[in-house]
């Protein structure tokens, strides 16, 4: 009786708030909603030679590469 | 027990109905013409008509609209029309869009997504091709040159029904 009421008391409003808690995170975007979505500003890498410019003058600087795709190594000047 | 029988109803009542092959099509009052008048299929009884969902910012979309306005006035004598229903949010995007790359369908605006809700949409562009019945016959999902051949015998075969 007394794991019945704990189970009511506590853990039930806490698993219900936690899970109310995850779900804020997921929607579904409709077909026709997503102009946001498709802008060139929502994407993962939207500037992906000047990324890629940065990221090798960066290796080249810090004389290491990895972390990520940084081209090359060198005096970053090219 | 009653109480779950009235939460499932509810749930089911809420669920939206999808526009599918061989049903009859469904009314968007919510979409919106330039000149403010509704949109009404009714005005397009005894046509074959397709009715195109497009976006501003979905490039097949933008692809599909020279061919369709092309395909729309070389059958329009035979009985043919798009009916083309703009989703973007902001509809003046698409405004200034089709100032600049204008076509001769008439275009509704449904900046709130009431009718793409409607009809289910599933993908952009989708296209439903309406018999003359009003009876949705094909539906076709997304933009490739291979739907060119395939979209104009379907309305061919329509048209000669």
């Amino acid at each position: 009786m007394i794991r019945k009421n704990f189970f009511y008391n506590a853990c039930l409003p806490a698993l219900v708030g936690s899970t109310l808690l995850i779900c804020q995170g997921c929607s579904s975007v409709s077909a026709w909603e997503r102009g946001n979505l498709a802008k060139e500003t929502m994407s993962i890498n939207p500037t992906p030679n000047l990324n890629g410019f940065r990221d090798h003058i960066f290796s080249s600087k810090e004389a290491s590469q990895g972390g990520h795709s940084g081209a090359g190594g060198g005096c970053g000047c090219n | 027990m009653k109480k779950t029988l009235i939460l499932i109803a509810v749930l089911l009542s809420s669920a939206v109905h999808a526009a599918k092959e061989g049903e009859v099509l469904p009314q968007c009052p919510d979409a919106i013409y330039g000149n403010q008048d509704r949109l009404d299929f009714t005005a397009y009884s005894g046509k074959v008509v397709l009715v195109d969902f497009w976006a501003t910012w979905c490039p097949p979309c933008k692809k599909s609209m020279p061919f369709l306005n092309s395909l729309r006035n070389e059958l329009i004598n035979q009985g043919f029309e798009i009916v083309a229903i703009n989703v973007d949010e902001n509809s003046e995007e698409a405004k200034h869009y089709l100032a600049r790359n204008p076509v001769d369908y008439p275009i509704a605006f449904d900046p709130n997504g009431k009718c793409p809700g409607i009809f289910d949409v599933k993908a952009m562009p989708s296209s439903y091709l309406v018999d003359k019945s009003g009876k949705i016959r094909h539906v076709h999902l997304g933009f490739r040159d291979e739907d060119q051949s395939v979209l104009r015998e379907q309305i061919s075969a329509l048209l000669a029904e």
